[in-house]
């Protein structure tokens, strides 16, 4: 039953990623500027020759309809065309990045999670004490903080003036890592490399804190509120009648409850950690798939950016899919 | 089962951030002495000398386009690349052009150019590089689909040249279609490339491996990232004195100084003047500048009121106070522009005199041209000159100008521009070859690329177009002279200033510095501690 339910989600996923497609083909050949232009305009020394020559080669010089349908026809066979100005497939490009993209991801969720959730928890048991107020204030601040300037506050501290972290990219020059996932933590695992992993690793966190402190911060608010509610409820005051410990109490009764809408949250948040991912990659000079699209939106690189929001679209309908099911197990008196 | 998998999971991290940190802390202190000290314990006596195991790593701001010198079209991309591969010809620091690969030259006619090749210079696989090399290499610029069944983006750079001969094996010839006085100052722009490796391996694996003449040897690339090379010590003017030269992408600007702060890399690019008082408070850091060739002026549009008045446009130059502002907003890291050039640019007119900041000069000439209570104007400009802009907008208001700054993405507002439909804007242009082929002719030629103020003078299209193909030098400085009195005259810029290269690298590193033509080419560089 439930796995019929998936394939109908999934079904219902493909005229949303048809929409989307035609959503960002527009807005980028509405967006002013124009990729040529982009691409020669400061360069000097270029004739009108060279400019028309490289429209018709990257076939800008069709009609709008032509392109559309070039571009559809494209998707359907897999194919997201060739980015303007690195003259590579934007599936090789998206390939040789989506690693860094989704170890920084996973690893600022793992930060969110693992103090978000303790926070909140904490918070709701000391309701009103002084460590509440601090860990309430701290997730104020945590929302409130743009990550492009926590992250630069960050590597001056940590960076600059500690000098425990690197400021910059994933590995130093020196160190390798044989590639196997794209993801540096587990292929250095795999590969049993321990200067790789600690290398990797030190490069990983600060970037992950930035990118993870708004989730974080999100998380312990509601794991606070939901934890209130749960543990006002009647069966906690039965299972403390039980004479059961305060720690399960609150750990396998309340907690367990109040996961439920932190599950949501957490889904939903992953987005947000996609979308800030470009400030944050652009601030770590984190080779990932951000500062692609970032760079692809200044050049006007449509196949790029086309490419790449396609990819955000499908992750976040696979992660609402994923979060529907989770809810399934969480708690089982939910139906798809 | 599942708590032991959760026990061993969290061991890993708690340790492996433990080692992490232990691991940074390690490098840093290692890095206030300079990356450099392995040799010190075996000989005691070296105490201080330059590391011949030193890595350089250089911060550079945007990607790599491609490892291919012919198939880009992007500063960055060439400036890191003249370190694996060499020109013909390069641009010394003076702005003179001084023999690479070719020794000497000549030029019989005002079509034909002979370069004689440098004997003895060697590719990084050991093969000589001779004239077939040169050929090879510019025949690939030149003709269509030559480049892997591409055609170059470099062609334009190339002019007039139609083809290359090869005479001898150290001697080639090019032939243009018409004369062209730049030729030598845009040869440094085509880096030379090995025909036999290429034609043997094929274009694609050239690429994953690509070797050249230059003073580093390509050892591993990935283009968004890093680039690593590597000591070519066969190299025709002395191996280089360090091991690695590292190139890491660092798109944002205070990440890249933070960098340098922390010893992570060894010398940055792109320094704002805003930072450099920063720097200079570090006492492990030195700031290098050099006269840049990008030339600022504000352009006004003379075929609309009230700019089409040339009385109006002169009172524009006597109310802007651009030494203030190179002073001021630009900490003294520029140098104002007499004229339309630089004084240090070939043909540059030495007579012109800047125009003197004298509001109430400005305020009759408005007045007499029939503004006198003003006019309301948007100064339009980018990101980059916002700062000057709105300086700019508060001194016109000071001579009763209702002025304003707009800032705009530069790809939307150059078309407005070039249609004649905006009033005034801010904006530079890149004059690399310090010459003004390619410079006045863009900006003020009737209709050329980059004539925002849509100025238009039938003698100084003359004058200019004559300048173009003109190969008697002195006869080419007159008539530049010329055209830059008209234009001076004419007065279709506020004439603006042309900022330094501001670069910026650790103490302990020698023989670096910012080049006119922001090359980041590092044949000499040493490292100490």
């Amino acid at each position: 039953m439930r796995s019929i339910k998936i394939l109908e989600r999934i079904l219902v996923a493909i005229p949303i990623m048809l929409g989307v497609a035609l959503i960002v083909f527009f807005f980028m050949r509405l967006t002013p500027g124009d990729p040529v232009d982009m691409m020669m305009g400061n360069a000097g020394n270029v004739t009108q020759e060279e400019i028309d020559n490289i429209r018709s080669e990257l076939g800008l010089d069709q009609p709008l309809h032509v392109q559309l349908v070039d571009y559809v026809k494209g998707l359907l066979r897999g194919d997201l065309g060739t980015s303007y100005k690195k003259k590579e497939a934007v599936s090789t490009l998206i390939a040789e990045t989506i690693g860094a993209t989704v170890e920084l991801a996973l690893a600022a969720a793992l930060f969110a999670l693992l103090v978000g959730i303790p926070i909140g928890v904490y918070s709701a048991v000391k309701q009103n004490s002084w460590i509440d107020r601090l860990g309430m204030g701290g997730a104020f601040f945590g929302i409130s903080v743009p990550p492009f300037w926590l992250g630069i506050v960050l590597i001056l501290i940590f960076s600059v003036n500690l000098g425990w972290f690197p400021v910059k990219g994933r590995l130093d020059f020196d160190v390798h890592i044989q590639t196997i996932t794209g993801l540096y933590l587990v292929d250095s695992l795999i590969t049993l490399n321990w200067k790789g992993f600690t290398n990797a690793l030190s490069h990983l966190v600060l970037p992950a804190i930035t990118l993870g402190a708004a989730m974080a911060a999100i998380i312990a608010r509601v794991v606070r509120s939901s934890m209130l509610e749960a543990l006002s409820m009647d069966y906690i005051s039965l299972a403390r009648a039980k004479g059961l410990s305060e720690w399960r109490v609150v750990i396998q009764h309340a907690l367990r409850n109040a996961l439920i809408p932190t599950v949501t949250v957490a889904g939903l948040e992953v987005g947000a950690i996609l979308g800030g991912n470009m400030l944050v990659e652009t601030v770590f000079g984190w080779p990932g798939i951000g500062r692609l699209v970032v760079e692809g939106i200044f050049n006007r690189d449509y196949p790029l950016v086309q490419g790449v929001v396609m990819l955000y679209a499908v992750i976040f309908v696979l992660v609402n899919l994923i979060v529907d099911i989770i809810y399934t197990f969480v708690n089982p008196r939910i139906r798809m | 089962m599942k708590r032991v998998l959760l026990l061993l999971v969290s061991c890993i991290l708690v340790f492996g951030i433990m080692s992490a940190c232990t691991k940074g802390n390690e490098s840093a202190s290692n890095k206030n002495d300079g990356q450099t000290s392995p040799t010190s314990s075996a000989s005691p006596s070296a105490g201080s000398g330059p590391d011949p195991n030193a890595t350089v790593i250089v911060a550079i701001r945007g990607s790599v386009l491609s490892i291919d010198p012919a198939n880009h079209r992007d500063r960055t991309t060439e400036s890191v690349l003249r370190n694996l591969y060499d020109p013909l010809v390069i641009l010394a620091p003076d702005g003179t052009i001084i023999p690479q690969i070719a020794e000497s030259w000549e030029n019989p006619s005002p079509t034909e150019w002979i370069f004689h090749i440098r004997k003895g210079i060697k590719f990084h696989d050991g093969s000589d590089l001779t004239a077939k090399d040169v050929k090879f290499t510019f025949d690939r610029i030149l003709n269509e689909n030559a480049m892997a069944g591409e055609t170059s983006p470099r062609k334009g750079l190339m002019g007039p040249v139609e083809s290359v001969d090869m005479l001898d094996d150290y001697t080639v010839r090019f032939n243009l279609s018409e004369p062209w006085p730049i030729m030598l100052r845009m040869l440094p722009h085509q880096q030379i490339l090995p025909k036999d490796y290429i034609e043997r391996v094929g274009d694609p694996a050239w690429r994953e491996k690509p070797i050249g003449s230059g003073p580093y040897k390509f050892v591993s690339a990935k283009l968004d990232e890093r680039i690593v090379l590597e000591r070519f010590d066969d190299y025709f003017e002395g191996a280089p004195k360090i091991k690695n030269l590292v190139f890491d992408v660092i798109p944002e600007a205070s990440s890249r100084i933070a960098a340098l702060q922390a010893g992570e890399v060894h010398r940055i690019t792109g320094v704002s003047p805003d930072l450099v008082p920063l720097l200079e408070k570090d006492p492990n850091i030195v700031v290098k500048t050099s006269e840049g060739t990008r030339v600022t002026m504000i352009e006004m549009n003379v075929t609309k009121p009230p700019f089409d008045d040339v009385r109006v446009r002169r009172a524009m130059n006597h109310a802007i106070n651009m030494d203030l502002i190179v002073n001021t907003i630009l900490g003294g890291y520029a140098t104002r522009t007499n004229g339309p050039m630089l004084d240090s640019f070939f043909a540059a007119n030495k007579d012109l005199k800047p125009y003197e900041y004298n509001p109430e000069k400005a305020k009759q000439l408005l007045a007499e041209a029939g503004y006198p209570n003003g006019f309301q104007v948007v100064i339009d400009t980018h990101a980059t000159f916002k700062d000057v802009a709105e300086a700019v907008a508060s001194q016109l208001r000071d001579i009763g100008i209702d002025a304003s700054a707009r800032v705009w993405d530069v790809g939307v507002l150059r078309p407005m521009l070039l249609n004649g439909e905006r009033m005034m804007s801010i904006d530079d242009w890149g004059a690399s070859a310090r010459d003004p082929f390619g410079f006045l002719d863009a900006k003020l030629l009737t209709k050329d690329r980059g004539n925002y103020s849509q100025y238009s003078n039938p003698r100084v299209d003359e004058l200019l177009k004559a300048g173009m193909s003109e190969m008697d030098t002195a006869k080419r400085e007159q008539l530049y002279y010329e055209a830059q009195q008209i234009i001076y005259d004419d007065a279709p810029w506020v004439f603006g200033y042309v900022m330094q290269e501001i670069e910026a690298g650790v103490k302990g590193l020698e023989n670096w510095g910012p080049s006119p033509d922001g090359m980041l080419y590092m044949p000499d560089v040493t490292l100490t501690k």
